[in-house]
């Protein structure tokens, strides 16, 4: 029996019926169309999937669509101002943090929660906030950088904006 | 040398954008209107005889709209040895006998993914289980049960390379030893699973095929065999791919039976792999029982190698008999070998088969060959640095009959890394290592086993009224940023921004031949391709150039920043886009448009050109749980004239990433041919916390064969990494190693014999 | 001088070793049938040259081809 999801998908209102059974990746891309996040595996194990819920980095191969109801979903559709590339998005670009792109999309969701509860973190910090996100073209290093990188280019903006 | 505008500069991916919005379209997320889902039924066992199928009940389930067995298929066979018939030996389904547990047995497209998975439970096969064969020495005995009839004592493919004198000189040399490896298999866990989305068109009779391949123009020719049908009857597209290093490079079932399912139902259908299957029926490393034997003089100078492979096929051909032949060749480099002698077979087993993974032939070869050189300096007393320098390869050494080494750096590369590592790890900690292993890899392959009669790659560039390109290239970018490097190399040459070029790929009916992304062969022979379409249109432009000019015809014109001008009076020449404009208009239209193609000529039967460099790791052991941390790595690394700085490097860092896994963590477990860990929780990868950082150092070269000199950089350096991580466990605390995963178990038994040894010895 | 000629096909060469890789290089029945019914087991030269050094199965088998594959000028 289908039930109904009310919820906010990247500050649009959305009200669908589901299947209880239906997991929040499916919904996601399936039916609203969003196939910027990835599905990789079958064991909540890779984090390609990854989207935020309230702000916080979620699996979205391991929640139930209707757990979300009547929260807020952000996917990276969401990440950019129209056409203007969010920084964290920018800084992947500069420091080819990615390669084949896949597992993209889930390393820019948790890199975003990580870096609105910690704007300046060290490598380690950024190692231990993101492992269990795989990759199988980078080798890693490269994210970190430049998720780094993204941390000074929201930091200068936040003074920017300060400043004014 | 002249200055480049876009060559050697680090170039942003020109994907870029799209995939960090998530706009990038990859097979995975593709859908077309009326699409039914495929799903295969698998065999539960190694090695059966199928007596029967009945898909009654599942025909029943609302929903199912097609099933087809092996007797529903062309029965067409199929293979990447396309010159060896024998050779292809995959079917679409299996009809009489399975014989690895996942050959898939029947196929079921219905309206979604759960009816279709439904329908797989109520198909009733009957199976007569026959003894099967796992191990490769086994399978050779000749009382093991065939698993392929026509294969007597299970041999797929031999390989023999000989060169000098090896049994004279192992007589003249001053020591020998001889080491014995098994190199266990290793899989690609690209983050996309194999898919395909299929449509034939009953109007047409023609099939177009959207995969996430290597290689559209090796899925094509797959698809034609398999289905009996003509290759141009069929087109393969290649959107964004999601990672292959080398799992993508056959044909495999989901795109054949997509297909097959197309036809039958005239539907779209589309086959997606879950992670289990992908672990189970997806190609991987190819393992190997390795022998090697070495004779060296006293100052460690090598006089002769013998090296014996028995490698582990699985049930059928993939590009394992590929591995084969490059094992005996990567086994050499990059050191002069004067007297060589190499025999494989590839034997045929009940597993899952192997093929092409990232420096194939390489990286396994490299492990034994390099831990083998590090015992080999201890025993003679000279440093690791030292013995390898003493036989690196220097520029235009040639093996025999086999391949020349045009431009090599390795010398260089040695040099640089010893100055680097004293530099920078002056002193060690207790148990802590470094271990060095060099390498070597491809840029591209010469040999052509899949017997095409068209040039290795092709590239047509049409430039546009406005100056704007339109560059068609089959290059597979699979992440490694191979779109990138076409931008550039066509940049490049008609003095234009990469921002001007638009890319038309992986079309195999748009585009011109490219055998794809295997062999690390995009940059060098796409890259020439491209290279000759490009200098084609710059001929024409310059040839309109100097008419306006009126000059002397001895005068030089270089098309640079949008400019055609004299290069000894650049003030003197006309802007790209006007000279564009008039060499169409002025000749009556005609479309300004330049084809160029690239195959290797008289380079040997390997490579026209080597990547090479070597790499350092420091890691430290726990003697007392036998934990491995890997703490640093460098590389130093020759791949010519580097096109793409920002992209070499994302290879090295992704290269030596899979490279450590080989050594530290990654490993299929089966029991009996059945894989038990075909999951991302038991299958461990290297993740963020485990990579070391990774100091890179170039050193650059010109190859005189790769354009603008450059050479291969994505695979060369998976190799050291198992091989560099084993010497420092060895000088960390004197533990040898036959095998290659270091797990821990595995460090703390070793750690225990060399302590017995060395009370022994006392 | 003479040359040998393998005793399976039409393979000719001058020198017995080289005609012991070409033997051991073919995997179809008939150049194993002959094999066996010299006595030789390709199973075992298989296992003498894959994982024994210094060319164990090429020498028994080109020994074996001096003694019985036919001579052509
Ligand atoms: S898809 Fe792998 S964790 Fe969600
Ligand atoms: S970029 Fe390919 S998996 Fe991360
Ligand atoms: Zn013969």
């Amino acid at each position: 029996m289908k039930k109904e999801l009310k919820f906010k998908v990247n500050g649009e209102d959305y009200d669908l019926w589901v299947e209880p059974k239906t997991l929040l990746v499916q919904v996601l891309r399936d039916e609203l169309g969003l196939k910027g996040t990835k599905w990789a595996c079958d064991s909540g194990a890779c984090c390609a999937c990854t989207v935020m819920v309230d702000g916080r980095a979620v699996k979205s191969c391991s929640i139930l669509a209707l757990q979300v109801n009547g929260k807020e979903v952000m996917t990276v559709e969401g990440l950019a101002n129209g056409p203007e590339l969010h920084p964290l998005q920018q800084a992947f670009i500069d420091n080819w943090a990615f390669q084949c792109g896949f597992c993209t999309s889930g390393q820019l969701m948790a890199a975003k929660a990580l870096l609105d509860e910690n704007p300046d973190p060290t490598i380690d910090e950024i190692k231990i906030a993101m492992d269990g996100h795989l990759c199988r073209c980078t080798g890693y290093n490269m994210i970190s950088e430049a998720i780094q990188d993204a941390a000074k280019r929201l930091q200068a903006q936040k003074q920017q904006e300060g400043g004014k | 040398m002249s200055e480049y505008s876009v060559i050697g500069k680090p170039i942003k991916n020109v994907d870029g954008v799209a995939k960090v919005t998530g706009e990038a379209v990859y097979a995975f997320d593709m859908t077309l209107p009326n699409m039914l889902y495929g799903k295969l039924l698998r065999s539960p066992h190694p090695h059966a005889k199928i007596i029967s199928i009945d898909t009654t009940e599942a025909q029943k389930l609302p929903g199912v709209k097609a099933i087809i067995t092996g007797k529903d298929t062309p029965g067409g066979k199929w293979g990447l040895w396309r010159r060896y018939p024998e050779l292809c030996d995959q079917t679409a389904l299996a009809t009489e006998k399975v014989r690895y547990i996942g050959e898939p047995v029947a196929a079921v497209a219905a309206t979604s993914i759960d009816i279709a998975e439904r329908a797989l439970d109520l198909i009733q096969v009957e199976y007569e289980p026959l003894p099967a064969v796992f191990d490769p020495l086994e399978a050779i005995k000749d009382d093991a049960p065939l698993v392929h009839e026509d294969f007597e004592n299970n041999i797929n493919a031999t390989r023999h390379i000989e060169w000098g004198n090896v049994d004279e000189a192992f007589k003249a040399a001053d020591y020998i030893r001889e080491d014995r490896f098994t190199l266990s298999s290793q899989h690609h866990a690209p983050m996309e699973v194999h898919n395909a989305l299929a449509s034939y068109d009953k109007g047409t009779g023609r099939l177009t095929v959207w995969a996430s391949t290597q290689s559209p123009y090796f899925l094509q020719l797959g698809l034609a065999d398999a289905l009996k049908m003509r290759e141009g009857d069929i087109r393969v597209i290649k959107p964004h791919v999601g990672g292959g290093f080398g799992g993508k490079n056959s044909t495999m079932p989901e795109s054949v039976n997509a297909a097959l399912l197309s036809k039958k139902t005239g539907r779209p259908v589309k086959i997606v792999y879950n992670r289990e299957e992908e672990f189970i029926a997806t190609e991987h490393r190819t393992a190997m029982n390795l022998a090697i034997k070495i004779g060296l003089k006293k100052d460690g100078t090598i006089l002769a190698k013998e090296v014996k492979i028995i490698t582990d096929g699985g049930a059928y051909t993939g590009l394992g008999a590929t591995t084969l032949y490059l094992a005996g060749t990567f086994i050499t480099f990059p050191y002069k070998t004067p007297n060589y002698r190499y025999d494989g077979f590839r034997t045929y087993t009940n597993t899952m088969w192997s093929s092409s993974m990232r420096g194939f032939g390489a990286v396994s070869t490299v492990y034994a060959a390099e831990t083998q050189l590090d015992r080999a300096a201890h025993d003679l007393g000279i440093d690791p640095l030292e013995i390898r320098r003493r036989n690196a390869m220097t520029p235009g050494y040639e093996a025999p009959g086999q391949y020349k080494v045009e431009s090599c750096g390795i010398l260089e590369c040695i040099d640089k890394m010893k100055e680097r590592v004293k530099e920078k790890w002056p002193k060690l900690e207790k148990d802590e290592g470094i271990g060095f292993a060099t390498f070597a890899y491809m840029s591209g392959g010469i040999f052509n086993w899949i017997d095409t009669p068209y040039a290795f790659s092709g590239a047509m560039v049409k430039v546009n009224i406005d100056g704007t390109v339109d560059l068609f290239t089959q290059a597979s970018d699979i992440g490694q940023g191979s779109n990138t490097v076409a931008a550039m190399i066509c940049a490049e040459v008609l003095g234009i921004d990469v921002e001007d070029i638009r890319l038309h790929l992986g079309d195999t009916a748009i585009t011109l031949t490219d055998l794809g992304a295997w062999g690390s062969r995009e940059t060098l022979m796409n890259g020439n391709a491209i290279k000759a379409a490009a200098e084609e249109v710059k001929k024409k432009l310059i040839s309109v150039a100097r008419m306006k000019l009126g000059e002397n015809i001895v005068y030089d014109l270089v098309v640079k920043n949008k400019r055609i001008y004299l290069e000894l009076r650049p003030e003197r020449g006309f802007s790209y886009y006007d000279i564009v404009r008039d060499a169409i208009k002025e000749n009556d239209g005609e479309p300004l448009i330049g084809i160029g193609h690239y195959t290797p000529h008289n380079k040997g039967m390997i490579s026209p050109a080597y990547g090479m460099g070597i790499q350092a790791v420091r890691a430290k052991v726990d003697r007392e749980t036998g934990h491995i941390e890997l703490r640093d790595v460098i590389v130093v690394h020759d791949c010519g004239q580097t096109i793409n700085p920002l992209g070499a490097r994302g290879q090295v860092e992704g290269s030596t990433q899979m490279g450590l896994g080989f050594g530290l963590c990654e490993e299929i477990l089966m029991d009996n041919g059945l894989i038990i860990n075909p999951s991302f929780v038991d299958y461990k990868l290297i993740r963020f916390r485990d990579m070391p950082p990774i100091e890179l150092i170039d050193v650059p070269t010109y190859d005189p064969e790769g354009p603008f000199g450059a050479k291969e950089a994505a695979e060369a350096t998976a190799s050291p990494g198992a091989a560099a991580l084993a010497n420092a466990v060895y000088h960390a605390v004197g533990a040898e190693f036959d095998t290659n995963v270091l797990r821990p178990e595995k460090v703390l038994k070793a750690i225990r014999e060399k302590e017995k040894k060395d009370r022994a010895g006392k | 001088m003479a040359n040998y000629r393998c005793p399976c096909c039409r393979k000719i060469t001058s020198d017995t070793m080289d005609l012991a890789r070409h033997f051991l290089g073919q995997t179809d029945r008939k150049h194993k049938d002959w094999l066996k019914t010299k006595g030789l087991s390709y199973a075992q030269l298989i296992r003498w040259q894959g994982t024994e050094f210094g060319n164990k199965g090429y020498k028994a088998l080109a020994e074996l081809l001096e003694k019985e594959a036919p001579r052509v000028e």
